[in-house]
């Protein structure tokens, strides 16, 4: 087991240079000046030469590569060539919302998909089976932003259940900062208002972000299940007499759990990367956006650092699913 | 018993986990409910008795949304951005400023000043204004001041260039007579009236010195300024939330007339729907460069006022005046006679004014004379003389995205296409991201290319000098037109003291360019506000700094 995760995170150390190599020589082909894009075209040529030379901009491209891998190992990601400041400040201000969003979006689908997918395998044909499969249909084809215009619509500008896009309404403070994550956060510090607050603004995002995961879940749980339901360990568990809820939740449920949890795996790696319509359309100030700004400013020391977050994060949720393989298959372990 | 005991042992996960999610689902429509009442009506809100966390209430909050995208510093010395001016513009102050809607310079911080011709160079001497005091209850002095433009001279950062290269400021200039008398010697080329304008901006604002040489770090304190503000403005920074946007806290020491408002908060909000939706809830007070779209939908919402506002920016096609067939005269301003202007603007479905001239609507040497209208008989005529072949191509580079007033750069260029086609000219569209296109533009090798500009400073040499003087490396230059008569004219008018013999060079100019110059000049933008009906004071003029007086605006 120790074993295998050290390969794992060696595997992560290669990942994360190829990315930085990708992504900077990405970079370097675009035909465009960053500082020009910083500083518009008003600027003196004066100013520009500055501006390339404090951003070290004019040094050539091996060079600065190499700067930039050295300063990656001690940990410094570099500063932003279009906020001037270290892309690791910037990182912490717009991760934790991403974060947030995305883990609600993982626990709507989670809450939604698995069980109706459930109801829908063992009462396979049945209404309840045609309705879910409606949803998934529906949840699997419906475009992010309209979802998410048609829920800000409904909820918030007609009805007014809900308030509207952003993290809190703008005259709360955010809570102190531990994690991050305004709704963690003001749990543990004991806000109440502003925990009311960022709950309901999580609502609706999540729900925008989690449906199509929700409906990648249902089907994948629900085929899952049937494919189970057939095997002959089940069969030979009814022969036996066994009470049929036990068949189904230790035999049927548990076997099925792993296809589900793969996709668990995959989706939440989506689910991060994927939040850039929902933040757009929610004013939600989480890392997509700050990426989109980044890229379109071609501010490369930003983009490498979005990129590396990603390429750590989406290995280590892989990895945390194969480890969970192992805990709940014990035909994993003896392979 | 053993097995229902087993069986629970089964069950109990799932059972326990529906059960939460569900309680967690009507706890979180449950705190949805007294929302509605306080979006409805701000009177319940305040009301109610003020949530923990919450600074100041909705009532005696101003809430200002608009895209802050481009917002990276809060230190007036290097920001240069929309975002970062309008809410500097209301913690620091300036000597001289300009009042909304009117061109004529006033008193802020200087309560007088007087121009000095003192043989090679000017000399401008200030009176501050003993009320004056910062916000930590000190007097401002002519040391703040000093201290203030060195430090924005030794930063270098992007406004820089408007003391070092516009003003030619050097730190030796800059004297403190005595504690309330400021002095700064010019170079005789540089325009006293033209400073005057360049110093009413952020750039020129006075930071007390005490406060930032106490938390100078290794950047003469612009980390700091930008989660503190040192100024003697109406308004103090409360906090810079760098994903939501910047809360405005009221300077309880304010030397003036006390803002109307405890708190401000300008929240970044990029989307269109959602400034619509955000003003159209009551969520927002103010919000700031609403669509055609969106400003044709609240028209008729009893709850909101539409405001325009007048940029200051032209949106202009450039032309290489040294590339064929555009080297001829005659041909630049034949195809300034093939386009339908009406059509243009109709496009931009009025987010924009017609304006044939360099110099915009709002400033001192604006004619309000639009020459051009299509007349496609003449502009034949015109190009016959020049002996152009028909069908002769030109490269018409454009720009990705959307160009002020809203309207895609792509859709304007090919109503233009099609216009200048009528007369026999072909225009073959590359489109290129903006930057992109200055990177082209800026080494003349543009043959023809369609952009927008915006001046430096409030004032028409602002315009002029990168518009007509090639000398300058900006906009004249990047055309490739160079001429002499242009050069000096511009030279002329922006030396020249008096407006009246000002105004009537500037219109010499005017016509010199719109008939030889290298530029087709389509259009002025203007930005539309939605503001709610309960708000008063507020008016949007991009010649101030900042735009907007936050200080003036109250409810009812």
């Amino acid at each position: 087991m120790l074993r295998f995760i050290l390969r794992r995170i060696v595997g992560l150390f290669f990942v994360m240079i190829g990315v930085s190599v990708i992504t900077f020589f990405l970079a370097q082909v675009v035909p465009v000046d960053p500082a020009l894009v910083a500083l518009g075209q008003n600027a003196r040529e004066a100013q520009i030469t500055a501006y390339r030379h404090e951003m070290g901009l004019d040094r050539p491209a091996v060079v600065q590569y190499i700067s930039y891998v050295s300063h990656l190992v001690q940990g410094d990601l570099g500063k932003s060539i279009r906020t001037r400041r270290a892309v690791a400040l910037d990182l912490r201000d717009f991760f934790p919302a991403t974060l947030e969003l995305s883990f609600a979006a993982l626990v709507v689908s989670i809450c939604l998909g698995i069980p109706l997918g459930m109801l829908a395998a063992l009462r396979r044909n049945s209404l309840t089976d045609a309705l879910a499969r409606l949803v998934a249909l529906v949840g699997g084809s419906m475009p992010i932003f309209y979802v998410g215009l048609l829920l800000l619509g409904l909820f918030y500008r007609q009805l007014r259940w809900l308030p509207g896009p952003g993290r809190l309404d703008a005259t709360i403070h955010p809570p102190t900062a531990i994690t991050g994550l305004y709704v963690l956060d003001s749990l543990l510090t004991g806000n109440w208002p502003v925990l009311q607050n960022s709950f309901a603004h999580l609502i609706l995002p999540s729900l925008t972000l989690g449906i199509f995961s929700t409906a990648v879940l249902l089907r994948m749980t629900r085929s899952a299940v049937l494919e189970v339901l057939q095997q002959d360990y089940v069969r030979t568990a009814h022969a036996k007499g066994l009470r049929a809820e036990l068949v189904i939740w230790r035999h049927v449920l548990k076997n099925a759990m792993t296809p589900v949890l793969t996709t668990i795996g995959i989706t939440f790696g989506s689910l991060l990367s994927g939040a850039v319509l929902t933040e757009t359309i929610f004013n939600w100030p989480g890392l997509g956006r700050y990426a989109t700004t980044s890229v379109t400013s071609l501010d490369f020391p930003a983009v490498m650092g979005v990129t590396l977050v990603a390429a750590v994060l989406y290995p280590l949720v892989n990895m945390l699913v194969d480890i969970s393989y192992h805990l709940i298959d014990p035909r994993v372990r003896t392979n | 018993m053993q097995q229902k005991n087993r069986l629970w042992h089964y069950l109990r996960l799932p059972v326990v986990s529906l059960v939460l999610f569900s309680l967690v689902l009507t706890a979180c429509v449950a705190p949805a409910a007294p929302a509605t009442g306080s979006t409805n009506t701000t009177a319940e809100a305040t009301a109610a008795p003020v949530a923990a966390g919450e600074a100041a209430s909705r009532e005696d909050t101003l809430i200002f949304a608009a895209d802050l995208t481009d917002l990276i510093s809060l230190d007036p010395a290097v920001a240069y951005e929309f975002g970062g001016i309008q809410a500097e513009g209301s913690f620091y102050e300036t000597l001289v400023s300009f009042d909304a809607g009117d061109p004529e310079i006033k008193p802020l911080l200087a309560e007088s000043w007087d121009v000095k011709d003192s043989g090679d160079l000017w000399t401008l001497t200030f009176k501050l204004n003993p009320k004056a005091t910062f916000a930590s209850g000190k007097p401002v002095t002519a040391e703040d001041v000093v201290y203030s433009w060195s430090r924005a001279i030794d930063l270098n950062k992007s406004p820089a260039f408007l003391l070092i290269d516009v003003g030619q400021v050097t730190k030796e200039n800059l004297k403190a007579v005595d504690a309330q008398t400021f002095e700064v010697k010019l170079p005789k080329a540089v325009s006293p009236q033209v400073f005057l304008s360049v110093i009413s901006f952020t750039i020129a604002a006075v930071v007390e010195k005490a406060v930032v040489e106490a938390n100078k770090g290794d950047d003469m304190g612009s980390t700091w300024l930008n989660d503190n503000s040192a100024g003697s403005g109406p308004y103090v920074l409360d906090k810079w939330d760098r994903s939501v946007g910047i809360t405005l806290k009221a300077n309880e020491n304010y030397w003036g007339t006390p803002p109307l408002m405890k708190q401000v908060i300008m929240q970044n909000t990029s989307e269109l729907a959602n400034l619509q939706a955000a003003i159209e809830t009551g969520d927002a007070d103010i919000v700031q460069d609403l669509g055609a779209e969106q400003a044709a939908t609240l028209k008729d919402n009893p709850d909101v006022d539409l405001v325009v506002g007048q940029s200051t920016s032209l949106t202009y096609i450039g032309m290489n005046a040294t590339k064929a067939p555009l080297d001829n005269v005659d041909v630049r301003e034949a195809i300034r006679y093939a386009i339908n202007y009406d059509d243009i603007i109709s496009l931009l479905k009025g987010s924009a004014q017609l304006v044939q001239e360099i110099i915009p609507i709002g400033f001192l040497g604006h004619t309000g004379n639009n020459p051009f209208k299509q007349d496609i008989t003449k502009a034949k005529e015109l190009l016959a003389k020049a002996g152009v072949a028909e069908g002769t191509e030109i490269e018409f580079i454009v720009p990705v995205g959307t160009a002020a007033g809203g309207i895609e750069w792509s859709t304007l260029a090919a109503k233009i296409q099609n216009d200048v086609e009528q007369i026999g000219l072909k225009l073959n569209i590359k489109q290129v991201q903006q930057s992109e296109l200055l990177k082209i533009y800026r080494a003349q090798e543009g043959q023809m290319v369609f952009i927008n500009w915006g001046p430096d400073f409030p004032d028409p040499d602002g315009n002029v000098t990168p518009f007509a003087n090639y000398e300058a490396k900006s906009l004249a230059w990047r055309n490739a037109w160079n001429s002499p008569d242009a050069i000096a004219l511009s030279k002329q008018a922006a030396a020249e003291q008096d407006p009246a013999k000002r105004t009537e060079l500037y219109k010499q100019l005017t016509e010199l360019v719109q008939h030889t110059g290298p530029y087709v000049l389509l259009y002025q933008p203007t930005r539309t506000f939605g503001v709610r009906k309960n708000i008063t004071g507020f008016t949007y003029d991009a010649v101030d700094t900042p735009s907007i007086s936050f200080w003036l605006i109250g409810k009812k």
